[in-house]
């Protein structure tokens, strides 16, 4: 993305007036450099002050034994937080089982969220309607799916009846939610669910962008479906593309609620994933300290593999 | 190239995917629904069952009143309404900068945006109540909205960079040339081509702090101050939740949101007639 | 170094304790006139159930407030899911409410950060008052040889059984010890219908059997759980559970499938025969399931008797309270009759046995209950016990599911347990 800037010349060049006088062109000049940053004042300080200043701080807590009681003295005790993470078991299943949900959830979400933007993009019959509808997962709330899925889900549940009685593909009698990997199965089921209209709606509105005499013109060179949207569509809508497998990769190891409903982490923490467990140390035990560290090595994490994602999507879309 | 049949078999396989994948992504919605109509001793029966037998309407009466459902509605309406419009504003002119100029510190600028995205919210809720004290923001309605706004600048900003990087940079020069300074650039120019963006951004937006409970539970004391996912929270429960009632009044937080998604989903189309972006 | 930090959040305590006392000691500043509002956090309205909040608010707060003039009460509802992170990020900004119905598994936790007031000394009237209520509730307020709060409501487990489960046992009365539920599970082997069901391996599962037969999870001071939680008794009160969940007379619900029948469905269906619950299931049966007629007894006896686990909330002090003296008299004013028993209209058991005959006469099925609590235990009353629970669950999930011993499961859980009892000192 951050290439696509510079290649389509984003950044304009100073309009050359020969008549200006020297001292107009300089205060044209000096407005110019000041643009940009007039139009991030407003941003910046709000961010800085009410997201960026609160992050230095759960930085600085994650290097303490945290003491909540406004007023009361905590223990420096530097990097013992995340010694106590990289030699806790807890820790590495928690933190194995988000990426594993990372893993299981992205590539659906963004092939299912992208086909489904393409389905209702030209026109199809009802398409208003089909858009809502698809929609309609991403504004139930949380709380409301995750208790449904864990019904869906259930010993005597619809998945168990639609896989034993009705397709005989198992003996019907799964206890979904009892085991690691089969509980993790059901909750991603859920991520994908819920967030495939969010990923569709993020490439309905970047196909906008998308110029149909482009795609056209390739059609009458003979091209294919595949072809086309290689080689039109795919560029074009790039920058969305994007930014949607960075926001999923963020949200995958963010998962939380739907956890903490369907399985609590249970059964004895097989299904325990990162935030479940940072949320257990900071509110339950309330050691903000270690929880706060927790948080520090998930951003980290997530920061890696949205950087190493930027840099070679970046690429991929120069090509 | 295709005959007409041929097409047609196409659009009616199409239609019938949308069909199949629209009933699995509303089955819940409208289980949600149902439950909404059933009388608590029906909720949870197993398998779900989707016609409420007995039918009641009494937990939309109940819900509506006893909190102040009205209120709440009324706080949830305001606080998301400016938080939103603040929001596009701020993070569209940030985006803008960043897709259009080139300035020191922007790359170090937008990593700093990004790790703001990556940082669980849970763990910055206690730096922030202080913050929120300090700043005299306790228990209203505005703490909650400025909140509301700087955490979403850094999803509004990554979202709509790219789409006003993917507008033709050549409107911008042509402008440019004919001596419209940035604000115009950006206010006549960038906005109005990049609607869709806006909309999508407009939508996320208000529906992630119409949902917010976390912070508002945080920092709301007063009755008079709660929005409805407090509201929502209050009937469930230690021992016993009532769902038919939670559903309910779920159902009736929905409302607003897929309001919102009706009112702004239109310029998903509309991006296309404008001919400008074809240019 | 933990020394440390207690002795400066000691030293600023008093400083604090000396500055408030310096202002206060102003001549106008007294108790009697100047208006004082109390606020005071809860969860009575939870659920959707305003039958609490009703009472509380029409009832219970004008009646204090006519009796105490000059003294306001604004009560806020809380939702149940929130309220222990709302108290903790108001702790941290020092925005905290006079009084708080807390959980009872909180009090330790907040009181040794400082948050809840030492009542002990500083109430007028509380050496009294804390002899009144059950001593199992009790235990719940105290940490570190002092108490933080008074008991406000309680309830405690008891054997709940479906008759007909029973009858097809070939039982008359529900299981009384450990021999006669290992009896039922055999009879009852082969018919479908597990003898017993739960719905997780917490303390709040597992101390009724431990206690029951004989056993314990520490010593009696909190200091150590190695020789006490794998003692042979101890061993034998888990033992029972995991003989029946081999022999299928206990489903895996207790091991953490979120996706089987809950208990709450299970016994009025007829699924389970019997479960251990608490007395707000029977409002919830009377709306989901009114044909169910549950039948309530004392938690099957071992070796040890027939031990319960205690639950409930108690009221405390911030210790942030610029009222501390009106803060006491509604503390006070939670204990009495009219208080007690006004909530035990509304579910609400009351914390002292001297009303239990008559909050028997307000709803007879709280009579199994009421008795149960005159032995019911606490448990540890520690600030790490939601540690314990953790510890507990992963441990004896192995146990069930037959990769290690119960003694060996029990072993590993006192050693961890040992090192958080280290901790606390």
């Amino acid at each position: 993305m951050v290439v696509l800037n510079e290649r389509r010349g984003a950044a304009p060049a100073a309009p050359r007036r020969p008549a200006a006088s020297p001292d107009r062109r300089r205060s044209r000049r000096r407005r110019g450099w000041l643009t940009p940053y007039l139009f991030m004042l407003p941003g910046v300080a709000l961010f800085g002050v009410f997201i960026l200043f609160p992050i230095v701080q759960a930085l600085q807590m994650s290097l303490y034994d945290w003491n909540i009681l406004r007023g009361a003295a905590s223990d420096f005790i530097g990097l013992d937080n995340y010694v106590r993470a990289f030699t806790d078991d807890r820790f590495w299943l928690s933190l194995s089982n988000s990426g594993i949900y990372m893993v299981l959830t992205v590539p659906p979400q963004i092939v299912l969220g992208l086909a489904v933007a393409m389905l209702l993009r030209s026109k199809a019959p009802a398409q208003p309607l089909f858009r809502v509808l698809f929609y309609l997962p991403v504004v139930t709330s949380w709380v409301v799916v995750s208790l449904l899925f864990k019904y869906l889900f259930a010993d005597q549940g619809l998945v168990n009846f639609a896989l034993g009685d009705v397709l005989h593909i198992t003996a019907g009698d799964t206890s979904w939610l009892s085991g690691r990997w089969t509980g993790l199965l059901a909750i991603c089921a859920l991520g994908v669910w819920k967030g495939v209209g969010w990923s569709m709606m993020i490439f309905l509105a970047a196909l906008q962008g998308v110029p149909q005499s482009l795609e056209e013109a390739a059609s009458m060179d003979g091209a294919n479906w595949w072809q086309r949207f290689r080689v039109v569509t795919l560029p074009a809508i790039w920058p969305a593309m994007l930014f949607v497998i960075v926001m999923l990769v963020i949200g995958g190891f963010n998962v939380f609620t739907s956890v903490l409903l369907m399985t609590a982490g249970g059964p004895g923490g097989q299904t325990e994933v990162l935030l479940t467990y940072m949320y257990q140390q900071a509110f339950s035990n309330l050691d903000f300290g270690y929880g706060s560290a927790l948080a520090v090595i998930l951003t980290v994490i997530v920061f890696i593999i949205s950087a190493v994602q930027l840099r070679v999507f970046r690429d991929r879309g120069e090509s | 190239m295709r005959t007409a049949r041929n097409r047609r078999a196409l659009t009616t396989l199409r239609v019938i995917t949308l069909i199949v994948g629209a009933v699995v992504m509303v089955t819940p919605f409208v289980y949600m629904l149902s439950t909404s109509f059933k009388p608590q001793a029906y909720v949870l029966q197993n398998p779900p069952q989707f016609i409420p037998d007995p039918f009641t309407l009494n937990n939309y009466v109940q819900a509506w009143t006893t909190q102040d459902f009205a209120r709440y509605a009324m706080n949830s309406v305001i606080v998301a309404v400016v938080s939103t419009a603040v929001s596009i504003l701020i993070s569209s002119m940030m985006a803008y900068a960043f897709a259009r100029f080139e300035f020191r510190g922007r790359e170090l600028l937008f990593r700093i945006l990004l790790i703001g995205l990556m940082v669980p919210a849970m763990m910055l809720i206690i730096p922030q109540f202080v913050l929120a004290k300090y700043f005299g923001l306790l228990d209203s309605l505005p703490g909650l909205i400025v909140f509301y706004v700087a955490g979403s600048l850094a999803l509004n900003t990554f979202l709509l960079r790219g789409f006003f990087a993917a507008l033709p940079a050549e409107l911008d020069q042509a402008m440019q040339v004919d001596g419209a300074n940035a604000w115009t650039r950006y206010w006549r120019l960038a906005i109005p081509l990049a609607r869709p963006a806006l909309a999508t951004a407009t939508i996320f937006t208000f529906l992630a702090s119409w949902d917010e409970f976390a912070w508002a539970l945080t920092i709301i004391n007063s009755p008079g101050n709660r929005t409805l996912p407090i509201a929502i929270q209050l009937f469930q429960g230690q021992n016993a939740t009532q769902w038919g009632l939670v559903f309910a009044a779920s159902v009736i937080a929905v409302i607003p949101v897929i309001v919102v998604y009706l009112i702004f989903q239109r310029h998903f189309v509309q991006g296309l007639t404008s001919g400008a972006v074809k240019g | 170094m933990r020394h440390s930090r207690f002795a400066l959040a000691g030293a600023l305590t008093v400083a604090g304790a000396l500055i408030l006392s310096g202002c206060s000691s102003s001549p106008s500043a007294g108790t009697t006139d100047a208006p004082v509002t109390l606020t005071f956090w809860g969860t009575y309205g939870n659920g959707g159930n305003s039958a609490q909040t009703t009472v509380l608010e029409n009832e219970l707060i004008p009646a204090f407030e006519k009796a105490n003039p000059g003294i306001t009460v604004d009560y806020v509802d809380m939702p149940y899911d929130g309220l222990k992170q709302k108290l903790t990020t108001s702790a941290a900004g020092g925005e905290l409410p006079d009084l708080v119905r807390s959980d009872i598994g909180w009090v330790a936790q907040f009181a040794q950060l400082g948050v809840f007031k030492q009542l002990d000394g500083t109430m007028p009237g509380f050496e009294d008052l804390s002899k009144a209520v059950y001593p199992g509730t009790l235990v719940t307020t105290s940490w570190n040889g002092h108490y933080y709060g008074l008991p406000l409501d309680t309830n405690t487990r008891v054997l709940i059984s479906n008759q007909k489960a029973l009858s097809a046992a070939g039982m008359t009365a529900p299981p009384a010890t450990f021999d006669e539920m290992r009896a039922m599970a055999s009879k009852l082997s082969g018919t479908g219908v597990s003898a017993f069901a739960d719905s997780g391996l917490n303390a709040w599962n597992v101390m009724p059997w431990i206690w029951s037969a004989g056993g314990d999870i520490t010593n009696a001071d909190f200091t150590k759980s190695t020789g006490y939680l794998d003692s042979d008794k101890s061993v034998a009160g888990i033992q029972l559970l995991v003989d029946l969940y081999k022999e299928g007379a206990i489903p895996n619900l207790i091991t953490g499938n979120t996706g089987a029948t809950s208990t709450s469905d299970g016994l009025p269906s007829g699924s389970y025969a019997t479960v251990l619950d608490g007395p707000w299931m029977k409002a919830i049966w009377q709306g989901q399931y009114p044909d169910f007629a549950p039948v309530y007894s004392p938690v099957p006896a071992g070796a040890g008797g027939s031990i319960s686990v205690v639950g409930g909330e108690s009221i405390v002090v911030s210790e942030a309270t610029q009222h501390a003296d009106a803060a006491y008299k509604f503390v006070e004013f939670t204990q009495s009759e009219d208080y007690q028993l006004g909530m035990a209209g509304t579910g609400q058991m009351t914390v002292k046995p001297e009303f239990a005959d008559k909050q028997a006469a307000i709803d007879p099925s709280f009579k199994t209950f009421s008795t149960q609590l005159e032995t019911a235990r606490a448990r540890l009353p520690i600030p790490q016990a939601s540690q314990v629970d953790t510890i507990l669950n992963t441990e004896l999930v192995p146990a069930f599911t037959g990769s290690v011993t119960v003694k060996d499961a029990l072993t590993s859980a006192a050693k961890q347990i040992d090192v958080l009892l280290a901790a606390k000192k």
